[in-house]
């Protein structure tokens, strides 16, 4: 209809206008929700680039899934089952070694792994406590016994070797590959034998093959590798497999497969959203505290907007008098303010998303030194066109929101009594 | 607005002629126990082409009269008929786009928007109405513009042109859509005696030239013995209606 195209087109004539013609007050609402918008988008780029970074590190260097040498459902011994007594129960012939627990038949599990289709790849591993000893000091390590290609296709660490090679271990019988952070500790460099020791087994005198930097503290300060066989002779665990690392092709969905694998092997999984637990749930927290933070700059910036176009409205009650008695409807007048609210709310938006960008730009450029759960040198930012839509949308919820009451205020001047008021 | 199609059945007025007919109108403001009445049971007719000066002291009423004519303000009883139209029996819609395309307000205090130029305040009804194209409605503007001697200033702001200009630009914006009725309001009352004389001369203009029906609330005695009629009104009741100047053609 013309009719309401043209009633339409008057009111954003008339709402642009009056928009324009108060540059500093609108500007002032403008100011708000721009703010608004940046720290929405700064804040949301240091949230999730730093825990994007997090992810990455964890998932860098650990496997998506692990199962544990901890069956679920334990048969119980052939004497149990039969004889219902206690007394034959407790009849043991098992002595402590033997009762060591242990993945049965790992070989088959990893087969059988690599035809699930959410797996990219599986290895089998040992790990214990171990104790080095080199130049008069001492560290507790964490030692871990691979299969050197296969771990390295769950968890590739050979990305990460600084000196040496990690492929070493397979030629070199005993030799064992460390974090930069227990190199450091113990001034140890390639080529350098070391005494190794742990409850239980066979010391051994380990030639350093390789030392890597995953860039993730606690596991550059404490690990090591070795070839499986060497570290079942150092642990005294021989032909145990311990564990079974597992790379998904999305490891988003690690919680689902684990639970799907604990049921088809029995065997005690976890999934790295599970390790991590501890660290996921902070940041949740800490999403929540973020959103709350963003959700009072809007609202202050809403609130900006609400203020002013009352003011704007009471000042323009004679305006509205004169448009109404030259026949604008009740819905002009409500569409001329709403149109101001969805332009001061779009055009601070828009330059919130700009100035956004910048931020994240200049934030991305700040030298920090962090050394904590991640290690970086930069701040940690994150860009994402979700921000920027965020941005967007939530101005124009509160724009609407924010002039809804001045508009309706506006829509509900009486033009006689105002001009009953002027005449009086 | 299909209401009107109801109108035949009604009793019409007296002639096709009278734009205004007004019968037992009467107006109480206030709360309800207590009512203030202002206007008593009006009862007049104004033809078509007549030009009416509505006088009478501070509180008589003319202004809420001005209004009511204006479907500005609604009735507490009677009924006020104008173009064809029984304004009491249209909603608040209805009202406004009766207000926009049948009538032409001029205030006293010249009341044009202060961030509209002058063409575009002349502009803003006929824009609103969309009836005809933007380029049409701009010359019909000029042509409203050029009549009251303000073609030169189309594109200056209204604080930029006198208060007596001004109140040109409001007459221009009140005829430019041809209006059934022009419904001013002390539109001199503001003014020097200079610009003033000026205002009225083109209201006498617009009745004689154009043979407006126009409807004049004013206090200054002289300009309201010049309009063809003058009705007087004191404490809510015509006290006085008198017929001075050349009877419209419809009366004769």
């Amino acid at each position: 209809m013309s009719g309401a195209l043209s009633a339409l087109r008057t009111s954003v004539f008339i709402g642009l206008r009056q928009l324009w013609e108060r540059k500093l007050l609108n500007g002032i609402a403008v100011g708000g929700v721009t703010l608004g918008v940046l720290v929405l988008i700064a804040m949301s780029a240091i949230m999730e680039g730093f825990e994007q970074k997090f992810t990455q590190a964890i998932l860098k260097i650990s496997p998506h899934v692990i199962l544990f040498d901890t069956e679920l459902h334990a048969e119980r011994p052939l004497l149990e089952r039969y004889e219902r007594t206690r007394v034959a129960a407790a009849v043991s012939h098992e002595s402590p070694p033997d009762r060591q627990a242990r993945i049965k038949r790992p070989h088959e599990i990893v087969a059988t792994l690599g035809g699930v289709p959410e797996v990219a790849a599986a290895a089998e591993s040992i790990a214990g406590m171990g104790l080095l000893e080199f130049g008069g000091k001492t560290k507790s390590i964490d030692v871990r016994g691979i299969e050197v290609r296969a771990q390295d296709a769950v968890t590739p660490v050979s990305q990460y070797v600084k000196a040496g090679a990690l492929a070493a271990l397979e030629t070199e019988t005993e030799g064992l590959a460390v974090g930069s952070g227990v190199a450091q500790e113990l001034g140890l460099s390639v080529g350098d034998v070391v005494h190794a020791t742990a409850p239980g087994g066979r010391p051994l005198d380990l030639k350093i093959v390789a030392v890597f930097e995953a860039e993730i503290p606690p596991v550059d300060k404490t690990r090591a590798y070795t070839s499986l066989r060497t570290a079942q002779t150092l642990l005294g665990r021989a032909d145990s497999i311990s564990r079974i690392e597992i790379r998904l092709v999305d490891p988003d969905v690690a919680p689902r497969v684990n639970t799907a694998l604990e049921r088809m092997f029995g065997y005690d999984g976890e999934s790295w959203q599970e390790s991590n637990a501890n660290f996921l749930s902070i940041f949740a927290m800490q999403d929540m505290v973020v959103s709350f933070v963003i959700a009072a700059i809007l609202l202050v910036g809403g609130f900006g907007i609400l203020a002013i176009q009352i003011m704007i409205v009471l000042q323009k009650t004679r305006d509205i008098a004169i448009l109404r008695s030259v026949g604008l409807r009740r819905r002009d007048i409500l569409r001329v303010f709403l149109l101001q609210g969805v332009v001061i709310a779009l055009v601070g938006g828009a330059l919130g998303d700009g100035l956004g960008k910048l931020a994240i730009h200049y934030l991305g450029q700040l030298k920090v030194k962090a050394e904590g759960l991640v290690k970086t040198d930069t701040f940690l930012v994150r860009e994402d066109t979700r921000f920027y839509v965020y941005g967007l949308a939530f101005a124009l919820l509160v724009g609407v929101v924010a002039s809804l009451i001045p508009a309706w205020r506006g829509s509900r001047v009486e033009p006689v009594e105002v001009l009953r008021g002027q005449i009086g | 607005m299909g209401r009107s199609d109801d109108a035949p059945a009604r009793p019409r007025a007296v002639s096709e002629d009278d734009v205004v007919d007004v019968r037992g109108l009467v107006r109480a403001l206030g709360d309800r126990a207590a009512p203030t009445t202002i206007l008593h049971g009006l009862s007049f007719t104004i033809p078509r082409g007549e030009f009416v000066a509505l006088t009478g002291a501070s509180g008589s009423g003319k202004s809420t009269l001005l209004y009511l004519l204006g479907a500005l303000d609604r009735a507490s009883a009677g009924e006020v008929w104008l173009d064809g139209m029984e304004l009491g029996e249209l909603d608040d819609d209805d009202r406004a786009a009766f207000r926009n395309e049948r009538l032409g307000y001029v205030f006293q205090f010249h009341f044009l928007l202060p961030e509209f130029t002058v063409l575009e305040n002349v502009l803003i009804p006929m824009l609103r109405r969309g009836t005809i194209a933007r380029s049409e409605a701009e010359d019909r503007g000029y042509d409203a513009l050029r009549m009251l001697g303000l073609e030169e200033l189309f594109a200056r702001k209204p604080g930029q042109i006198s208060g007596g200009q001004q109140q040109r630009v409001a007459i221009a914006r009140a005829v430019a859509h041809d209006p059934a009725v022009i419904l001013a309001d002390e539109p001199t009352g503001n003014l020097d005696s200079r610009n003033a004389e000026t205002v009225f001369g083109v209201f006498a203009r617009l009745a004689r030239e154009q043979g407006r029906t126009i409807v004049m609330v004013t206090h200054d005695v002289d300009f309201a013995r010049r309009a063809d009629r003058q009705i007087r009104l004191r404490d809510g009741r015509i006290v006085e209606d008198t017929l001075h100047g050349p009877v419209p053609a419809s009366r004769a």
